[in-house]
């Protein structure tokens, strides 16, 4: 026994690893990648192509096999998520893609969009066939107007090549996107808020359940994925789930996107094997802080900020390993943030993001995140707080959170717990002094 | 299954949700959004529990505690919203702990934060959930220092619904009532975070049923413009009583306050209304307390009808009742009279020796089917049959048959009554359309709602039937008789036969022809449906039952009134308003009106006794199912009016004899007799009783040829008192003389133009409603109870135009 676990290849844990290479990312920022003539030059399609030949269930299973979670923030494992729809009857089913990047500090799907919408289309072709569906909702975030136009020009290339339509590839199985354009809320990033919004209502979370595989768009079968997931299961029916599966960690597989956005040399967009560290992705693949950082964001605004140490730092970028440290992995968008930077600015930041995003809905993130919450920073930031003010915000925020319906709540009381976890002495310096530790500063002219 | 709540264990339907749970285990938990017979949100966030429960392992047993072998009990990371969780096996909900207890203080904190807590000035205090909750739950100081939100206080939703932005504290329960209850959707939430605020696309709510948003506010946002500022909650004297304004039988609470109704709220009545009622029930209360109430009675000396005390009118009208033989005397009660009411004017004939007796309106088929639906059954019915409007005639049946569409059967009843989170209701939920047809000369509204419509001929009826009898016999019939193609008629009359709880429904339009209402229940018979048919008034279907009825159809009331009776005793009614009827009544020897106004026929009356209004009376009225309801009587300041029961009081101290009905008791001993029950004992859930099946013998006097292409139609509200409702009468404009835009232009009429028109002969003053619901050729007019639903003669070569439009430069 132990000598099978010898045997097994070491997993690939980072992008040094000479086995690794680079695959989501290929074509982006390459000049005309977004056409179809060069998609397919490039083995576009032939990944769909070969799942049609094969059954549903076996895509499921490759995928299962795969490991892939939801690259969406929650990471849920996609292939049980698709064997979650009910068995196929007369009811139209519906494979919803989830493109509306909206929270703070993520920005890889924009770009798969951009310049190559095509691996999109593709991975929800399979997914479509995989969970039975014959149509496609795309909902883009309103304003990804480049990515909407490349999509929509991949879409009408994709018809004009039997790709998309009656007998996909020259097989029986048809399947069309619909093309939706949202209005700007980042709560149509949740899912059932999302199908409410395609479906012309106000945009507001359904109460779960029924899930979306039971009740989806228009009360259908659905199932929804985010876009770095369709793009994943493109690349897992072409090399197989088992190259996808020696990827990563024990829970986390295959390759994922990481942003780094903040004061580093290169902010941008990088693919490493999951399971790589904070200080691969932002010393040797963004070229580290040009000041001096003290915490940085690990998946996006929503999630807990770790402090800027050796340890923090050395951590694996993976689901459970990011569970462990107290935080989430998200979407993978990290902010490293300077020293300089008050923190209760930065934390008000976000707290305000939140305040304009919530839906007004339920109770504590109506009154609490969009009225209460901001209004307390803004006395605190005025100079004008107190240390009883700090209890009271620190009361407040536990009382939203896992309170409200849905996760928004929680995502702007995440930040502020840490927030008052790590940087509590910002806090109480600006209540006692009546001005921030840290002035101050303009950050664009320097 | 069996769950724990604290220390309580109770055994709940799979399915129940986690609040009923608490409920029925004896403690409570907050709630502002939840609300009985909607689905449950899980917005307000107040029911916050800690939930845990057992979990089995891939073998399917359950997980036990090392050291105790008990099941383990893995509890929830966050609270539960009890509301929206249902329950299962073996589940823990803790609603006791500080946990649970900072939460829900928590909760309570962030709702009052925006709330403006100006409970002196607020029509909802003393009997509002929010301030309720928050003396229970809150913790009685808030730490929220800065300037609340501000938002309109007054804004008018419609004439009759008044909206306070502040006080909202967006529980959806509005919004999702309108959408799921009657299916209108009219409200909507705007903005959003904490700008959100609910409101209308226009100005007004176009349903038949908004009055009910007041009702289920949990907070003072929602008002009845016809209660608001009018008093507080703990000085009205609530009178729980079932409502006259239609044969439904609807539960209402009568709100009173020294003396003057001051709101009818919807009571609960789970198998009838459940706890809805509609807005002619909800905002027409206002004429009791018009000033030109009658409230003593008038003698005519002089020719002037002048005051005078109850002994001296009752002995006038028994002294002059002597010269009559019996026969020449004519007592006709209004339909929506109680049961005891008629017992009374039976027992007033029968001392008086007349077959003369009748209650209008009235037509000559029965209203009591031989195979009676009840609106239970409709409410779980899989095929349902219209003919007519019920929205407007009897509209709390066109929200049960809402309910048919929904799928839903109605909830079980839980301890603590009607389940207050039934997670089988869903927001939005997809309609079983295909389950309706509905029928009607015009457009009606629950149209909207059928997966298959029929537009038929004024007066077709009769053939509508028999071209659908054809049609179940395996025959055909003509598509213009069925006003559908013959392949949805074929396909409807086989979803009829092939249901098993098929349901049809008529209305006045069927009754105002025998045959029309012997091919319906031919029909019925032919595919094995049960019916329900919507009597004219409250207790058409309870008088006919007692046989309020005249020996023979020369004594109906149309004879009466047309000369047959030469002394006459009329309740409610107001034949004189056809000038016809008015000139022979002038001519009577003896004219005794029993009224609340002064109306036509009182101006000719010899002696006018005051009545008692629908609110302000005990009694027992059956509605259309045949279910016997309790009303009773609101303290209500009505002078010295009376209902028949103490007219009869009254002319037998005159008499000097005892007459059976001279009170509410002793009529319901007499009834006792007949029917075998004690209606001194009924509930206010009403009962069943056996009732022998009377075929009316006797029909009413068909009325001259009625060729035209015109209509009474049945309405909402109460026509004959809709110009003493000052709020109904503000949102309809006035009674609707409804007709197509071509026949307006070519009669060079507008819209809102004040006519005067000859309905029957009846000159009647309308206001014109343009609308393409009617078909071009076609007009209607409003029913009156002298003048119930059914085609009509409408002059309209003669229309004069009294008031235009006015006209906006």
């Amino acid at each position: 026994m132990s000598d099978a676990v010898a045997d097994r290849p070491k997993p690939i844990v980072s992008r040094f690893d000479p086995r690794f290479e680079v695959t989501l990312y290929r074509h982006v920022g390459v000049a005309g990648s977004h056409t179809l003539p060069y998609y397919r030059e490039h083995g576009g399609y032939e990944a769909a192509k070969r799942a049609l030949t094969t059954s549903p269930s076996a895509v499921i299973d490759e995928v299962k096999t795969s490991g892939l979670r939801g690259r969406g923030g929650a990471g849920f494992p996609t292939g049980i998520k698709w064997s979650f729809m009910p068995p196929a009857d007369e009811r139209q089913r519906f494979i919803v893609c989830n493109a509306d990047e909206s929270e703070p500090g993520s920005f890889k799907d924009r770009y798969f969009m951009e310049d190559d919408p095509h691996q999109v289309i593709e991975g929800m072709i399979i997914a479509g066939f995989a969970i039975g569906a014959t149509r496609g909702v795309l909902y883009v975030r309103g304003e990804y107007y480049l990515a909407y136009e490349r999509l929509r020009e991949a879409i009408a290339a994709c018809h004009a090549e039997g790709i998309l339509g009656r007998g996909v590839l020259g097989s029986s199985f048809d399947f069309d996107i619909i093309l939706h354009r949202g209005a700007g809320a980042y709560i149509c990033g949740e899912e059932t808020a999302l199908m409410n919004s395609f479906e012309g209502l106000r945009a507001n979370p359904r109460l779960k359940p029924p899930f979306p595989a039971q009740a989806g768009v228009y009360g259908l079968p659905s199932t929804i994925n985010n876009v770095e997931t369709f793009a994943s299961v493109v690349h897992i029916m072409a090399k197989g789930g088992a190259w996808y599966a020696a990827m990563g960690t024990d829970d986390s597989k295959g390759t994922k996107l990481y942003q780094v956005s903040g004061p580093v040399a290169r902010p941008g967009v990088y693919e490493l094997p999951m399971g790589a560290t904070f200080r691969e992705l932002i010393f040797d693949l963004a070229g580290g802080p040009t000041m001096p950082a003290k915490a940085f964001i690990p998946g996006g605004s929503s999630t807990p900020m770790l402090p800027w140490t050796d340890e923090t730092l050395d951590l694996p970028m993976d689901y459970g390993s990011m569970a462990k440290a107290g935080t989430m992995l998200g979407t993978g968008g990290v902010i490293v943030i300077p020293e300089a930077k008050c923190m209760v600015d930065a934390i008000y930041n976000i707290v305000r993001f939140y305040a304009h995003e919530s839906c007004g809905k339920c109770t504590p993130c109506r009154e609490g995140v969009a009225t209460w919450l901001p209004k307390m920073y803004q006395k605190l930031l005025a100079g004008l707080g107190t240390r009883e003010d700090l209890v009271v915000m620190e009361d407040m925020v536990r009382n939203m959170r896992g309170t409200a319906f849905c996760p928004l709540a929680d995502a702007c009381a995440m930040p502020v717990q840490a927030s008052f976890k790590y940087f509590r002495h910002e806090y109480e310096h600006l209540v006692d002094h009546g001005e921030p530790l840290h002035a101050r500063r303009d950050w664009w002219s320097a | 299954m069996k769950v724990t709540v604290n220390d309580v264990e109770v055994d709940l339907a799979p399915g129940t949700s986690a609040i009923d749970a608490v409920f029925a285990a004896g403690y409570d938990v907050p709630y502002f959004c939840s609300q009985e017979y909607m689905s449950p949100v899980g917005a307000c966030r107040m029911c916050l529990a800690k939930v845990g429960a057992p979990r089995k392992d891939r073998d399917g047993n359950w997980i036990l505690d090392d050291e105790t072998g008990e099941r383990t009990i893995f509890a929830f990371p966050a609270l539960l919203a009890t509301c929206t969780s249902a329950l299962s096996e073996g589940m823990v909900i803790d609603t006791l702990s500080e946990e649970v207890k900072h939460a829900q203080n928590g909760m309570i904190e962030f709702t009052l934060i925006n709330h403006p807590l100006d409970c002196p000035v607020c029509d909802k205090g003393g009997a509002c959930e929010l301030q309720d909750r928050s003396y229970e739950y809150g913790s009685g100081r808030s730490r929220f220092e800065f300037t609340k939100r501000h938002q309109e206080k007054h804004h008018p939703l419609s004439d009759l619904i008044t909206l306070d932005r502040e006080r909202c504290i967006h529980c959806k329960r509005c919004v999702r009532y309108f959408e799921e209850v009657p299916g209108d959707e009219v409200l909507d939430f705007i903005d959003r975070g904490g700008h959100t605020y609910i409101g209308t696309v226009e100005h007004g709510l176009p349903s038949n049923f908004t009055g009910n948003i007041t009702d289920i506010c949990p907070v003072g946002a929602l008002l009845d413009a016809t209660s608001r500022f009018r008093g507080r909650n703990w000085e009205y004297d609530h009178t729980a009583s079932v409502s006259l304004d239609d044969a439904s039988g609807s539960a209402v609470v009568v709100d009173a306050r020294t003396g003057r109704i001051e709101r009818i709220k919807a009571g609960l009545h789970p198998e009838v209304n459940k706890s809805w009622i509609d807005d002619g029930i909800r905002f027409g209360h206002e004429y009791t307390a018009d000033p030109e109430r009658i409230t003593r009675p008038l003698l005519r000396k002089d020719g002037e009808l002048v005051e005078v005390p109850w002994p001296e009118a009752a002995a006038f009208v028994a002294e002059r009742l002597k010269e009559f033989s019996g026969k020449d005397v004519g007592v006709c009660i209004r339909a929506d009279a109680t049961l005891e009411e008629g017992v009374a004017a039976l027992a007033l004939a029968e001392h008086l020796g007349t077959g003369q007796v009748d209650h209008a309106p009235r037509y000559g088929p029965t209203v009591m089917p031989p195979a009676q639906a009840t609106l239970q059954e409709l409410a779980v019915s899989d095929a349902i049959f219209v003919v007519g409007d019920v929205s407007e005639e009897v509209p709390a049946v066109d929200l049960r048959i809402k309910d048919a569409l929904r799928g839903v059967t109605p909830p079980p009843l839980l301890p603590h009554g009607v389940p207050i989170a039934d997670l089988r209701l869903k927001e939005r939920m997809p309609r079983k359309r295909e389950i309706l047809c509905v029928a009607a000369p015009y457009r009606v509204d629950l149209m909207r709602h059928a997966g298959t419509v029929a537009r038929y001929d004024v007066g077709g009826e009769e053939t509508l039937f028999r071209g659908l009898i054809a049609i179940a016999e395996g025959g055909s019939a003509d598509e213009r008789v069925l006003g559908m193609t013959l392949a949805a008629a074929k396909a409807f009359v086989d979803r009829l036969r092939a249901a098993k709880k098929a349901v049809i429904v008529t209305g006045g339009f069927v009754l105002s022809s025998q045959a029309a209402a012997d091919a319906a229940e031919r029909f019925a018979r032919a595919v094995g449906a049960r019916q329900l048919v919507l009597g004219p008034m409250a207790n058409a279907y309870g008088l006919e039952a007692i046989g309020v009825l005249p020996s023979h159809a020369r004594y109906d009331y149309a004879s009466m009134v047309a000369g047959g009776a030469k002394a006459l005793l009329i309740s409610n009614l107001d034949p004189a308003a056809d000038p016809a009827v008015a000139e022979r009544l002038a001519e009577s020897r003896l004219l005794v009106v029993h009224d609340m106004f002064m109306t036509a026929t009182a101006r000719l009356a010899h002696v006018v006794l005051p009545a008692k209004s629908g609110f302000e009376k005990d009694g027992t009225v059956v509605n259309l199912e045949g279910r016997f309801m309790p009303v009773r009587a609101a303290p209500v300041d009505a002078g010295e009016a009376v209902d028949v029961t103490g007219l009869v009081r009254e002319l037998g101290l005159a008499f000097g004899v005892r007459i059976e009905g001279r009170s509410v008791r002793s009529a319901r001993r007499s009834l006792r007799k007949t029917l075998g029950t004690d209606l001194e004992e009924l509930t206010g859930l009403g009962a069943f009783v056996a009732l022998p099946r009377r075929r009316v013998a006797v029909s009413v006097a068909a009325r001259p040829g009625v060729r035209g292409r015109a209509l009474r139609v049945p309405t909402m509200v109460r026509q004959e008192y809709l110009l003493r409702n000052p709020h109904l009468l503000a949102t309809l404009g006035g009674p609707a003389l409804r007709l197509h835009p071509d026949d307006a232009r070519t009669r060079a009429l507008s819209h809102d133009d004040e006519v005067t028109v000859r309905v029957d002969g009846v000159p009647r003053r309308l206001r014109v409603y343009v609308t393409d619901a009617m078909p071009s050729g076609v007009v209607s007019v409003p029913a009156l109870p002298d003048a119930p639903a059914g085609p009509a003669d409408v002059d309209l070569d003669g229309i004069v135009v009294e008031r235009r439009r006015l006209e906006v430069a």
